[in-house]
């Protein structure tokens, strides 16, 4: 690296998000790189399910945090494996507390819940949360690459809709434990059992999971989300889209990048492509106006691997601002 | 005079028992009634999807199952065996 370079100014929480096919695993690599290179703990994290950060950076990453390079990790966040440790968990936890008989009842309906809709990115959800508890011992800066738009937003948003409904669970467990304890007056055996409840602690346990997401999420010194588009009509409209909802859920939202433009070398059968791309790269400033707005050219040949992106990770120093 | 006590101690322990089978009793198995009712409830928003009510944290539900898997087949023969709300709710009030 040379010594012009800025030093990033960083949040502890980068997302880098967009519609499919933009570039997004390539510029939170790169964005990675620019970090670890000034001597942040990096991790970088694909949520995506169809990952591939690995490919980009050209070595193998898997579904345990693996070290790359100085200063960098990575980790594929894989939900099937996630869903399979917690399980592990509850079916462990339940041999000590309840018969081998019972468990073996409602077995069918744990692997129902488990294959039910949702499960797999509450598991993506969960290790997301395990992963930014482990900010500061392990980890300087986490660099996310999501999944496309609809997926990602969804796990976004998931800590503020489901903690609302947990709240409600709580606050009918209290009740049935006050009628409970008033029955249980002239009932002693009764009393004992409701003496603690691990019911409310574990749904008290879970919401306070959700709190500290949604904090870190929510938070602009913390967390920030980078789109990634190209300068196309439809990439355009779904980030504006994009940055509406997650406004509207209270998530700070950075700077773009416009991926893969057209420069002038690209020759004359480009010419009308690029006149048309002059007008979408008008109407992103406009529409786009007082953000970071980020313009990476179309190089010649693919970018792959850790050398391409440490040529492109210079220029993302300016993204932060 | 100790006999008198024992006496008294007796007539003591007759109205005790009087008081809790006349008034006590009765009523907490109103209140009990309506606790498990809660629970019961409870138990519809946790494990709903189990009688194939969707529920939207169902995976995250499952780590409450090993406290509550020991209710959870006598509730499932609860739910499904329910016939006339109206009734149920009616055995709530002492008619007698």
């Amino acid at each position: 690296m040379t010594s012009t370079d800025r030093k990033v100014n960083y949040r502890p929480f980068t997302f880098f998000g967009g519609k499919g096919g933009t570039g997004k695993t390539s510029c939170a690599a790169a964005y990675a790189l620019a970090l670890a290179a000034q001597g942040a703990r990096t991790l970088m994290v694909s949520t995506d399910p169809a990952h591939s950060l690995a490919d980009a950076y050209g070595a193998e990453i898997g579904f345990e945090v693996v070290k790359l390079e100085e200063n960098l990790w990575g980790i594929e966040i894989d939900p099937e494996v996630e869903a399979k440790k917690y399980m592990k968990g509850i079916q462990e936890k339940m041999l000590h507390i309840v018969s081998a008989a019972i468990v073996d009842e409602i077995k069918r309906q744990i692997e129902i819940a488990y294959t039910s809709p949702g499960a797999e990115e509450a598991a993506i959800f969960d290790k997301f949360i395990e992963l930014m508890e482990s900010l500061g011992e392990r980890f300087d800066a986490i660099v996310f690459d999501t999944a496309p738009t609809g997926h990602t937003l969804r796990l976004l948003t998931l800590p503020e809709i489901l903690g609302t409904w947990i709240e409600h669970l709580i606050e009918k467990r209290k009740k049935a434990m006050h009628m409970m304890k008033m029955a249980a007056r002239y009932d002693s055996v009764l009393a004992e059992k409701i003496e603690e409840d691990p019911i409310l602690d574990t749904l008290t346990a879970r919401r306070d999971k959700f709190d500290l997401a949604r904090k870190i999420l929510t938070d602009p010194e913390r967390s920030v989300f980078h789109f990634v588009l190209n300068a196309e009509k439809l990439p355009i409209l779904e980030t504006a889209r994009a940055l509406e909802l997650l406004r509207n859920h209270g998530i700070a939202t950075g700077g773009l990048v416009v991926n893969k433009i057209l420069p002038p070398e690209a020759g004359p059968f480009f010419e009308k492509r690029r006149e048309a791309q002059e007008e979408y790269l008008q109407d992103i400033r406009s529409r786009f106006a007082g953000r970071k707005i980020l313009e990476i050219p179309l190089l010649d040949s693919d970018i792959q691997g850790r050398e391409q992106l440490i040529r492109l990770s210079p220029l993302f120093a300016d993204l932060d601002g | 005079m100790k006999k008198d006590r024992s006496a008294l101690s007796k007539i003591w322990e007759f109205l005790c028992l009087f008081h809790h089978g006349t008034f006590v009793d009765k009523r907490m198995a109103v209140v009990r009634k309506e606790a498990y009712d809660i629970n019961d409830n409870l138990m519809m928003l946790l494990f709903g999807d189990f009688l194939g009510i969707p529920n939207p944290i169902s995976y995250y539900m499952l780590e409450l199952l090993p406290y509550m898997a020991e209710d959870l087949v006598p509730w499932q023969r609860r739910m499904q065996n329910r016939k006339f709300i109206i009734a149920e709710k009616a055995a709530q009030y002492d008619f007698d």
